[in-house]
């Protein structure tokens, strides 16, 4: 039987503490690195698919030309989601529900802010991106600071969302499994 | 000795009793139904929305307005109104658009160009009101509800490009629209005139619904859209 704790106000504040220290968004288009490639193949691996290749969007066009593509495959966004529910359901057991859903409201609302800056100024440092594409990067980095946040609260330190920060935290952007291969902007 | 300002919330202590609660009535209702917006359309949105970029939109507009809702409760918090009172679920009777869950995309992209007009109308009515506090966030809030709209202006576009989709996007307005003028509330509402009287809102219900009527027709029409006859008003 669980037994409701009260929220662990220390690691909310270490994650805020991270999420402010992150790169969000500073190696958009540059070369892959080695920590690049084992944080998302650890992402990936996570989330269990089989080994994929690593893909490289070069530029905001590009970047949103594979995001809106209709022939996308969702399954790495149905396992994300479905691990989602799992981890809310573990977190909802573990802590009271209207001072979880509140902590992880305004955590969400301070990491859209900062993201939607830091999204906005890599947007107008590499030209060409459209406007609503910033929002959609900083609805993306605050859905992933949401996600850890769940993890962890759930007591889950080996979650596909804590390599998926870690890429956000190294400056790139995951845009998902398409063709075969994570997409890394 | 209707014509006062009230620059910051310790001001508001002072303030007729009539005016601070009219003001507690306003927060509240934002509060409540910003929250209840964030609920039951934004965040189930997500699932519905057809490619990666447009689910990660929808996730911002989503946390958007769970953002709308917590700067009226901390306004209203501010101001003294029990946090309780600023969530739905607590005696105050959810608007009739919040009791149909959201079932498809084209849904959210109607609920977005045309309640979220509806919504910027509202905020518009603040950004001369006499409490300064409730102004200025309002204020802040009203790029975000612009950009909201403009979410459903480009959606709308987009479906409306095969006749499939203008079809499921027309029987959604259909659908839907048929709510949103009570959003405005009734023709001889007492509360607007109170409201009005303190300068704390500008317009009556019905001009609002009036101008909301034009405004929505114009823009349902730029996509090839036809609006529903409407209902009276409550």
């Amino acid at each position: 039987m669980n037994r409701i704790v009260a929220l662990p106000r220390k690691l909310l504040d270490v994650l805020r503490a991270e999420v402010r220290a992150a790169s969000w968004f500073a190696a958009l288009g540059e070369p892959l690195t080695e920590g690049d490639r084992g944080d998302a193949m650890a992402y990936l691996a996570a989330l269990g698919f089989d080994v994929l290749e690593i893909g490289l969007a070069r530029d905001w066009p590009d970047a949103e030309r594979l995001l809106k593509a209709p022939d996308w495959a969702p399954a790495w966004w149905d396992r994300e989601e479905a691990l989602r529910l799992t981890l809310l359901a573990e977190a909802e057991a573990r802590y009271p529900e209207r001072a979880l859903w509140s902590s992880l409201t305004e955590l969400t609302i301070e990491t859209g802010d900062l993201v939607h800056g830091k999204a906005a100024t890599a947007a107008t440092r590499m030209g060409k991106a459209a406007a609503a594409s910033i929002h959609v990067a900083a609805g993306a980095a605050s859905q992933a600071v949401y996600q850890l946040a769940l993890a962890r609260l759930a007591g889950q330190p080996a979650s596909p969302f804590e390599s998926k920060f870690r890429l956000y935290a190294a400056g790139r952007w995951p845009l998902g499994v398409i063709d075969s291969r994570l997409i890394l902007f | 000795m209707t014509d006062i300002v009230v620059k910051t919330v310790e001001e508001l202590k002072d303030a007729p009793a009539e005016f601070r609660e009219a003001v507690s009535k306003l927060v509240i209702s934002h509060a409540i139904n910003e929250l209840y917006g964030a609920q039951v359309f934004d965040e189930p949105a997500i699932a519905y929305a057809p490619t990666p970029y447009a689910k990660w939109l929808t996730c911002r507009v989503a946390m958007e307005e769970y953002g709308h809702h917590v700067r009226f409760k901390q306004l209203g918090v501010q101001i003294g109104i029990p946090g309780e009172r600023m969530v739905p679920g607590t005696g105050k009777k959810p608007l009739s658009i919040f009791e149909f869950p959201l079932k498809t995309w084209e849904e959210f992209v109607a609920i977005k160009l045309l309640a979220d007009l509806a919504e910027i109308l509202q905020v518009e009515d603040l950004l001369h009101c006499t409490f300064h506090p409730l102004r200025n966030l309002a204020r802040a809030t009203m790029p975000e509800e612009r950009f909201h709209a403009q979410f459903g202006e480009d959606f709308s576009a987009e479906l409306v490009k095969t006749p499939d989709g203008k079809a499921r996007l027309q029987a959604a307005v259909d659908e839907y629209y048929p709510y949103l003028p009570s959003f405005f509330g009734g023709s001889k509402s007492k509360n607007n005139e109170i409201f009005r009287k303190w300068k704390i809102k500008q317009r009556t219900n019905d001009e609002m619904r009036q101008d909301f009527v034009i405004r929505a027709t114009e823009v349902a029409g730029k996509y090839g859209l036809t609006l529903p006859e409407i209902r009276q008003a409550a």
